[in-house]
């Protein structure tokens, strides 16, 4: 028998010849004679000419909800439904109708064959590879009995602890808190391993983290890039930079690796890290000598000026700041007075600076600079860091209440996280809360009751928290670990139960930055692949479950519809804000929060409500009230090793993708062409990093874009490959964090290691 | 041109009983469908399926994926422009799917099925209204990828399951057979 490829061809794609075919087809009783199967007969054959099927587009919006300062505001391309591009909205003029390349690939993310695509059970014991499918009931059922009885044995489900962080910051994602919630009291990873000491600093001054809007830096007169490289990890921001530059401002960059904003700024300098809060304290002393700061602002807005300025002019020696900072006296002087003069101007710090175990006394040096600058308060001024202050939503998602009679944990009230879960009133109980940046070794010594299982979320804990060796003996001693997540990563690897998880496109969501005023909508564009649930509609099924098994011992809802629990976010105070007077006005594009200069009226959110150099606070909790200068961590090892961002991943996230694999398939560490001389490594050599911790092999690169006594990795996680820099990073806190997020950050910028030629 | 005429049940018993694995949702069903291949390969449930989702499911990385786009379009993503091609030769073959958009139209399991039916229109109704088209699919499409897969399966795994090996040297005497039966003219 023959066929006609021409044919067939031609009934496929002719307009004519395929409405004869399927009207024959449907004349013929052939669609009654199908035996069925996964495919069933069509009874209701289009036969219009021409057919157009769904082919045209329909458009939906969407926010790009990952940790990054940007938060795109997106707009979705669906044919069929099928996702086939997405591009930037031109209606918000922070993300100007372009998404960066990771942005850009989401339609290979959201496609990736390595997306999770059931819910699976590793049969083999925790790390075999043995795994087999099992329905959402079977799942549901296996994590419902196991808590149960786990709140049976120990009389409260402080067994249970709850480990999520920044994977998705749609609002409706706290609902996995939500969902830890309403079991009863459990135990959670707290704290921040991002910005927990800056947090502190810039609270401890001002009584808050805010931020002037990033699109007045067009109109900055001087614009200081601080440890923070917006040409990789916030691009958006750079088109106000770059304007700035173009009127004349002028763009410095003080970092202590040679970044790609450096190459982009009027004037790099390369400082010793650990160093910044001394060269922002040097700074502050020149211009006060030079009688250029803002007695007058100072007089109004602060407290304590006259203690900081005795400080500087006992403790701080000039000719120290230079020899500390490893910056030549001249080039400070001249970077102080020219920033003091110019007007308005101001410095964006990055989240890396306070990776340090002197982190936040270095932001807080800063902030005072800034503050004797007279910037703070002023259109296109201001000492930038982040801001939560367009996230004023419900956390309708987040507030479950307990369980009657659910008993939990009577000791000092812990951490709590960048969203505060207070005690609650009516109870005697709290939470457990283990520090999130010593997860292994809290996991570990965890007691009365101990944790027996694990839910991880939003969270690449092999590739994020610290320490992996030891993480590996803290997973395998859990009876459950369960693992909600898009991809098969290394904590994947280590679960009992993964469960798929959607994207932003397959859920509704609402979405907000720390960084810019834009808020937009986050529409479902289409259906769920495979068998991925929405965060909430896992919570709703394990509730579901639990609640057959034992009434009661569930608050959260047991069935739930995204869109109207992303509808529950909102309310007078979010629609103020934005000038709107519904969510569904989001439809047409995002909007933007009316404009405000943080802390343009003087009035500050400090004891005393004003900018607080001295801060009582500071010395109850840090032992220093004033912003001094304080040592960086001694050196254990002979290098220092620092683990940055890239800009090829989100944390650990696109990496995997196609690609980003492309242009930068493998990791590297990049060493000093001096240093490397001396242990004679050649570019391409392999090499092994090494220290207390672990040991990493990994190809060098050479370059004096990195100082002669330090090496850099990127903190990734790679597709099939054993690398990860936490094998070398301790958990070593950094001074602050604990004051607000409840538990310090964690200094892994001070990591030092030694390397040789394998 | 070979004309071998196969046994007319075992020729679409084949075809259905490799569709059922690879459209099995848990082990039980994995095993009906293996074991109704005559295989005389003893093997549990469970190490079945073990073997199976190493070779074709996951979570991690498999060593085949069982969809068309991988291998005709982009190896990393599903839901591309073969997959498209093939929710189009289903329209026009009278089928509607319901997993549409959620388990992607070119996933190996559903042509199968698609084959299946098509065969069956002909070895068992006698109708061969679709007949051209079920030829186009089977070297135009299946023909283009599936080899590639069972390649890629067989040479790609550090595993030799046993199991495993039956089933794809079972698909591939299965398109051998039907490409040789059925001939082609360009």
């Amino acid at each position: 028998m023959s066929y006609s490829k021409e044919n067939v061809e031609s009934i496929v794609n002719n307009g004519i010849s395929r409405r004869s075919f399927l009207k024959g087809l449907a004349a013929s009783g052939v669609l009654s004679s199908f035996p069925g199967g996964i495919l069933q007969a069509n009874e209701d054959l289009n036969t219009k000419i021409p057919y157009l099927g769904e082919k045209s587009y329909q458009t939906f919006r969407n926010a790009c909800p990952r940790n990054c300062y940007d938060t795109c505001s997106i707009k979705t391309y669906v044919k069929d439904g099928v996702m086939q591009f997405i591009e930037g909205a031109t209606e918000s003029t922070y993300t100007h109708g372009g998404c960066c390349v990771k942005g850009n690939s989401y339609v290979k993310r959201v496609y990736s064959a390595r997306r999770l695509k059931f819910p699976m059970m590793q049969v083999g014991g925790k790390g075999s590879g043995n795994w087999k499918r099992i329905s959402w009931d079977q799942a549901m059922d296996i994590i419902a009995k196991k808590l149960l009885e786990m709140k049976k044995e120990d009389g409260t489900l402080l067994g249970a602890a709850l480990t999520k962080y920044s994977g998705n910051f749609g609002i409706t994602h706290y609902g996995i808190e939500g969902m830890f919630n309403s079991i009863g009291y459990t135990t959670r990873l707290a704290g921040t391993p991002c910005w927990p000491a800056g947090i502190d600093a810039q609270n401890l001054d001002m009584g808050d983290m805010w931020c002037n809007d990033p699109e007045e830096m067009k109109d900055s007169k001087f614009i200081i890039l601080w440890g923070v490289n917006p040409a990789s990890n916030s691009i958006h921001s750079m088109k106000y930079i770059y304007e700035a530059k173009k009127k004349g401002a002028k763009v410095v960059v003080i970092d202590p690796v040679f970044t790609e904003a450096a190459s982009k700024a009027s004037q790099y300098i390369q400082i010793k890290a650990g160093t910044d809060g001394l060269l922002a304290l040097g700074m502050a002393k020149i211009i006060i000598e030079a009688g250029l700061h803002d007695q007058k602002w100072l007089d109004a807005n602060s407290k304590g000026y006259k203690e900081y300025k005795a400080y500087l002019d006992k403790e701080v020696k000039l000719d120290n700041v230079s020899k500390i900072t490893g910056i030549p006296l001249a080039m400070i002087k001249e970077l102080a007075l020219s920033f003091a003069k110019a007007k308005p101007a101001t410095i964006w710090m990055g989240y890396g600076m306070q990776r340090h175990t002197n982190g936040g006394s270095m932001i807080r040096a800063i902030d005072a600079f800034v503050a004797v600058s007279g910037n703070i308060g002023k259109y296109a001024g201001g000492a930038r860091y982040g801001h939560l202050n367009t996230w004023g939503f419900n956390y309708a998602a987040l507030s479950q209440t307990k369980p009657e009679g659910s008993v939990g944990y009577t000791g000092p009230e812990g951490a709590k996280g960048d969203v505060a879960q207070g005690k609650d009133a009516k109870s005697n109980y709290t939470d457990r809360f283990l520090n999130i940046n010593k997860t292994a070794r809290e996991l570990i010594n965890a007691k009365e009751p101990k944790v027996r299982l694990l839910w991880v979320a939003c969270k690449n804990v092999f590739a994020q928290d610290f320490d992996r060796n030891q993480l590996i003996r803290a997973f395998q001693q859990l009876d459950l670990v369960v693992v909600a997540d898009q991809f098969f990563n290394e904590t994947a690897k280590w679960a009992d139960i993964v469960l798929p998880v959607a994207t932003q496109f397959e859920e509704y969501d609402v979405n907000v930055s720390y960084w810019h005023y834009w808020l937009t909508l986050n529409e479902q564009a289409i259906k769920p692949l495979f068998e991925v649930k929405s965060d909430l509609e896992i919570a709703a099924m394990l509730s579901k479950r639990m609640n057959q098994l034992q009434t009661g011992s569930c608050t959260f809802p047991q069935s739930v519809d995204t869109k109207a629990m992303m509808a529950k976010e909102f309310n007078p105070g979010i629609y103020e804000q934005f000038g709107i007077k519904s969510w569904e006005e989001l439809k047409n594009g995002p909007v933007k929060a009316k404009a405000v200069i943080p802390y343009a009226d003087g009035k500050f959110k400090t004891p005393s409500g004003k900018f607080e150099f001295y801060s009582d606070k500071a010395l109850e909790l840090f032992g220093s009230a004033l912003p001094t200068y304080l040592e960086v961590r001694k050196p254990y090892d002979k290098f220092r090793m620092t683990s940055p961002h890239s800009r090829w991943s989100l944390h650990s996230q696109f990496q995997n993708l196609e690609w980003m694999e492309d242009v930068h398939p493998e990791p590297y560490v990049y060493i000093n062409p001096d240093d490397a001389e001396a242990k004679m490594v050649k570019e391409g050599d392999t090499v092994a990093v090494f220290n207390k911790q672990g040991l990493l092999r990994v190809k060098a690169k050479l370059t004096d874009n990195v100082q002669a006594g330090t090496v850099l990795m990127y903190e990734q996680w790679y597709n099939n490959n054993i690398y990860n820099v936490n094998e070398l990073v301790d958990d070593t806190s950094s001074d602050m964090g604990a004051f607000k997020t409840g538990a310090p950050g964690v200094a892994l910028h001070d990591t030092f290691v030694n390397f040789r030629k394998l | 041109m070979k004309t071998i005429q196969p046994h007319t049940s075992s020729r679409l018993d084949e075809v259905k009983h490799l569709r059922d694995i690879f459209n099995a949702q848990n082990s039980k069903e994995l095993k009906v469908a293996f074991d109704a291949l005559n295989a005389s390969i003893e093997i549990s449930e469970e190490d079945l399926e073990v073997q199976f989702n190493r070779y074709f499911i996951g979570p991690m990385e498999p060593i085949a994926d069982p969809f068309a786009s991988i291998y005709i379009d982009d190896p990393d993503v599903v839901m591309s422009k073969s997959t498209l091609h093939v929710r189009e030769l289903y329209e026009t073959m009278g089928f509607t799917y319901p997993l549409k958009n959620i388990i992607p139209d070119d996933h190996l399991g559903v042509e199968l099925d698609a084959y299946y039916q098509l065969l069956y229109l002909e070895e068992a109704k006698e109708i061969t209204y679709l007949s051209d088209l079920r030829h186009y699919f089977l070297h135009e499409h299946l023909s283009l990828w599936v080899p590639r897969f069972i390649a890629r399966a067989l040479e790609h795994s550090e595993h030799d399951s046993k199991a495993m090996t039956f089933i794809l040297l079972q698909l591939k005497s299965l398109l051998i057979r039907e490409t040789t039966t059925q001939g082609v003219t360009a």
